[in-house]
């Protein structure tokens, strides 16, 4: 071992921290912490979370039915055009045997 | 009566069990908190922080009470446990505004002989190293660790942990030199 290295030692010497150390640790360590079904801030959280969950899931249905209606009423026009498109071409076939 | 009796008798012996734990720990504390303070001391550079980063390990080790097989084993535990923390909480909360020690400053003036001034100087350098080149050193030089031991705590090869003291001592030496020179003249 080297002065230097002599010198390192010394410089890392163990320190102690502050006065109560111990006592706080332990005081830490054994205390009791409440159950979890006794603590009013998870259930509230718990609670919380649980209506942002309702909300979401309700927002995600409305919007579900929104687009099941507007497809739906997509669907009736479509039928509705092909019908108007049909009885137009039978007018347009009788005109046609008529004058031939 | 006798159930009433035999209840009893099993909860007066449950607290003594939890009494006798309590005492064993407070003991633990009591023989390695310097060792544990110092390490988080001498890496973090901050007394407060070294403060809980010990009691947090302390807490750590109360819960684990019944895996520790002996006095050895819980040194080692600590230790190990102890350094990990520090190690990760640096990386955690960015303690990255040191200097590299390459660029830390020469000591411009005459360096005062007297050991505390000089001791806190090289506490500065040594803050200033890398994570783990920090940590090498302080388990070397503060806990006498030989590198094979040092490489078993923080599961890296043994050369590393060689090569991380080679490093450290040649720019700390360098660092110093200037205070040395000055002090023998």
């Amino acid at each position: 071992m080297t002065d230097f290295e002599d010198q390192l030692r010394r410089a890392l010497a163990h320190e102690e921290p502050s006065a109560g150390f111990a006592e706080r640790v332990v005081a830490r360590a054994t205390k009791r912490r409440p159950p979890v079904w006794a603590n009013w801030r998870a259930w509230t959280a718990v609670g919380v979370a649980a209506c942002l969950c309702l909300g979401a899931l309700d927002l995600e249905m409305e919007h579900q039915r929104k687009v099941r209606a507007q497809g739906e009423a997509a669907r009736a026009q479509l039928v509705q055009a092909m019908h108007i498109t049909s009885v137009k071409l039978q007018k347009i076939q009788k005109k046609v045997r008529g004058t031939s | 009566m006798t159930n009433t009796l035999a209840q009893e008798a099993g909860i007066g012996k449950a607290v003594s069990i939890a009494d006798d734990r309590s005492r064993a720990f407070e003991a633990a504390v009591r023989e390695h908190q310097a060792m544990v303070f110092s390490v988080a001391y001498h890496f973090l550079h901050d007394h407060a922080a070294a403060e809980e980063l010990a009691q947090e390990v302390f807490l750590e080790l109360y819960k684990h009470w019944h895996e520790i097989e002996s006095r050895e084993h819980r040194i080692y535990w600590l230790r190990k446990v102890a350094s990990r923390r520090c190690i990760d909480q640096t990386r955690r909360r960015k303690y990255r505004n040191h200097l590299s020690l390459e660029d830390a400053p020469e000591p411009f003036t005459l360096m005062p002989a007297t050991d505390p001034l000089l001791n806190r100087y090289i506490q500065q350098l040594l803050a200033k190293l890398a994570e783990a080149p920090r940590m090498v050193m302080i388990l070397r030089y503060q806990e006498g660790l030989e590198p094979t031991e040092i490489a078993e705590l923080l599961e890296m090869p043994v050369a590393t942990v060689k090569s991380h003291l080679q490093r450290s001592l040649a720019v700390l030496r360098r660092k110093l030199s200037f205070a040395t020179q000055e002090d023998e003249s």
